[in-house]
């Protein structure tokens, strides 16, 4: 069951929305108006933006007001705490950002990247299991499988079937 | 009205060949499994199968995305009724009655409910899809420049007020979308915006890859993140419809139907609202109320009609407005625009026929979803027990290629790590992800018409506060924002608590 965020975690994104918006106003304040153009000045860039970015200013400080009525500032002391095991969230982004932003386009074919990330990933995920009940030499024959297997259907899917171009 | 019935006739005629029909079983089936596994959402699925249909046409490959998100829908109810989860945010309502169905041993006849309840709802929305659309798209032709404005800003403050628990949250994250679509060229001088010199940054976000981001990868986090033991499911009796669980409760399932349909015509709120709302009116009229919680065969009908006629009703402002009723439409619409087709308010002057084409895809999508619930009972139950530290990775090598196939270009895949990771972030604080999506989707409308209506009135605020429906829209929005405001609501409650007393006193 996810919980709540507590008041003071509310405190802190409030600040961030501020922040935020108001960097959204400066920008779009600061951005050029194309007056050597002579457009109309209604329809100038930074109208919209400038418009949305002092809204989230507002918003913000509404929910500062809402979390500090809520007694936020009595937690001052206190981080809000995650519900979440990091360590699983780590490796999990790790992976997954490694595979498409480090993998994936840098000369290393899809569908052997695709393969190496998939297996790994599942070894990696079903490693205390596994070591627990003695698998690991099926767990990664399992991985390996699901990961050659993964990539071999999505090249043929969509590179040969659907014609679509893979990175 | 038989002009529209002979469109319909022909539509339906259109994809009756049988390769489309191969494209309706398989984007069924798969729409249905993407639902029944928890943490693939509607939304994810529709968008992931649009890089798919890049090739085909346009009609063939709308037909296979509402299959699949019709499917979808109807899936969720599976884990929902077997394992407690729902498959999908919009069968978290089935979990209650359907769950309680399957720990009495009765989950062959729960998912019977959700077959005949979801195809019943489709054909509910499909209904007032044909009846509704020419008319709201008539309607919509009298839109200027000020009424598309505050339709923008009704669609995320609406949304924001009804989806999660915190309305604030919920406008916050619209008005962050509303925002990020104004990054890159703008529409009127095409000014590069809050680029910083970035060449790939100037053409924006793409919504796919925003909203692959946004609802697959955020999900790819969230299941990996938490450990989850195997699935036990219950033994199950027989699965097949029964006629009189509809026949007993028509009336629940005609007012859930008529629910599903209108929670879904109002911009960005979606499937799970419209499941809740239909199983809160059930309890509220039924003679069994005290069974709803506990294994209610009209509380779990009610729940599967309300969000699979909502469906449906999503696509109705797509079509007649070009503002999505839900997420999943939200891509649907982003791939009609990809494949060519311009939704929106003239779509009923140049091509009426494409409205009767979608209800048409309705009905095979219901007719996909009723032959696999039928059949299809046991080799679901095997998928659902794949653990889902085997899924996620597959899953996140779609949201990749999902993400590079339609511009083929690897900015749209970072894109989608940024999107992903910052909706992780927002949903683990409780801010609803609808709200935020219907902001990256109305922010081009909103910046366009604001402006265009500045123009036209030289910078007079007045048209955009006297004109009609001008006046309807600000209006609602006005009121949605006021009763979420505790003292107003209070009073609110208070005056009609005194009305009702006063009006029961002349009586």
């Amino acid at each position: 069951m996810e919980q709540r965020p507590s008041a003071f975690a509310d405190l802190l994104w409030s600040l961030g929305w501020i922040v935020l918006g108001a960097a959204i106003v400066y920008g779009a304040w600061t951005m050029d108006r194309l007056e050597y153009m002579h457009i109309n000045p209604y329809t100038a860039p930074g109208l919209v933006p400038g418009v949305l970015g002092g809204s989230l200013v507002v918003m913000g400080f509404l929910l500062m007001l809402r979390s500090v009525r809520a007694g936020a500032l009595k937690l001052a002391g206190g981080m809000p705490q995650p519900h979440i095991d990091l360590k699983r969230l780590g490796t999990a982004f790790f992976l997954c950002v490694g595979y498409a932003a480090g993998l994936v386009g840098r000369g290393l074919p899809f569908w052997a990247a695709t393969a190496l990330f998939v297996t790994t990933t599942i070894f990696v995920f079903q490693w205390p299991e596994r070591r627990q009940n003695g698998q690991l030499v099926k767990g990664a024959l399992i991985a390996l499988v699901c990961g050659i297997g993964t990539a071999a259907a999505v090249t043929a899917i969509f590179q040969e079937v659907f014609l679509v171009r893979l990175p | 009205m038989f002009d529209g019935l002979s469109l319909f006739g022909r539509s339906l005629l259109d994809f009756g060949d049988p390769l489309t029909l191969v494209y309706v079983a398989l984007a069924s089936l798969l729409g249905i499994v993407i639902g029944a596994l928890p943490g693939l959402t509607a939304t994810m699925g529709v968008a992931l199968l649009t890089t798919l249909t890049l090739k085909m046409s346009p009609e063939v490959a709308l037909l296979v995305l509402i299959c699949a998100y019709v499917g979808a829908i109807y899936g969720g109810s599976r884990s929902a009724i077997l394992l407690n989860i729902p498959g999908t945010p919009a069968n978290a309502a089935a979990c209650i009655d359907g769950y309680a169905l399957a720990r009495q041993g009765l989950a062959g006849r729960a998912m019977g409910i959700s077959t005949t309840g979801s195809v019943v709802g489709t054909l509910i929305g499909m209904f007032f899809l044909a009846l509704f659309t020419p008319t709201l798209g008539e309607l919509a032709l009298k839109f200027g420049a000020y009424e598309f404005f505050w339709l923008a800003v009704f669609g995320v403050v609406i949304s924001g007020s009804l989806t999660g628990d915190d309305p604030l949250k919920g406008w916050l994250v619209g008005f962050l979308g509303l925002f990020l679509a104004c990054v890159g060229q703008d529409s009127i001088h095409a000014f590069e915006r809050f680029t910083f010199d970035n060449r790939d940054l100037a053409g924006g976000f793409a919504l796919i890859p925003a909203l692959v981001g946004a609802f697959g990868f955020a999900e790819v986090l969230s299941v990996l993140a938490e450990k989850f033991a195997r699935p036990v499911i219950h033994k199950y009796d027989s699965y097949l419809p029964r006629p009189r669980d509809v026949l007993q409760y028509w009336r629940t399932v005609l007012r859930s139907g008529v629910i599903g349909t209108f929670v879904g015509i109002v911009p960005g709120v979606g499937e799970d609202v419209a499941a809740w709302s239909s199983y809160a009116a059930a309890r509220r009229a039924s003679k069994e109320a005290d069974k709803f919680g506990k294994g209610s065969v009209e509380g779990l009908m009610a729940a599967e009609t309300g969000d699979n006629a909502c469906v449906p009703g999503a696509i109705i402002p797509v079509l007649a407005l070009a503002v999505p009723g839900s997420a999943p439409a939200a891509v649907l619409m982003a791939a009609m625009i990809i494949h060519g087709v311009q939704p929106g308010p003239l779509i009923m002057v140049e091509n009426p026929k494409f409205v009767y084409d979608v209800v048409a895809m309705m009905l095979y999508a219901t007719l996909g979803i009723f032959i696999f619930g039928l059949f299809l009972v046991r080799p679901l139950i095997k998928v659902l027990q794949v653990p889902r530290d085997i899924i996620m990775p597959i899953v996140f090598v779609l949201c990749v290629i999902g993400s590079f196939a339609i511009a083929q270009r690897l900015f749209d895949v970072w894109t989608m790590l940024g999107f992903g990771a910052v909706g992780f972030i927002l949903r683990r604080f409780n801010y609803p992800m609808a709200p935020f999506v219907l902001g990256i989707v109305l922010g081009d409308l909103l910046d366009k018409n604001l402006r265009r209506g500045l123009v036209l009135s030289d910078g007079d605020l007045t048209p955009f506060f006297t004109r009609p429906i001008s006046i309807v829209l600000w209006g609602i929005t006005l009121i949605a924002i006021m009763m979420n405001i505790r003292a107003v609501s209070a009073a609110a409650t208070r005056a009609a608590g005194a009305l009702k007393s006063r009006i029961g006193f002349v009586r």
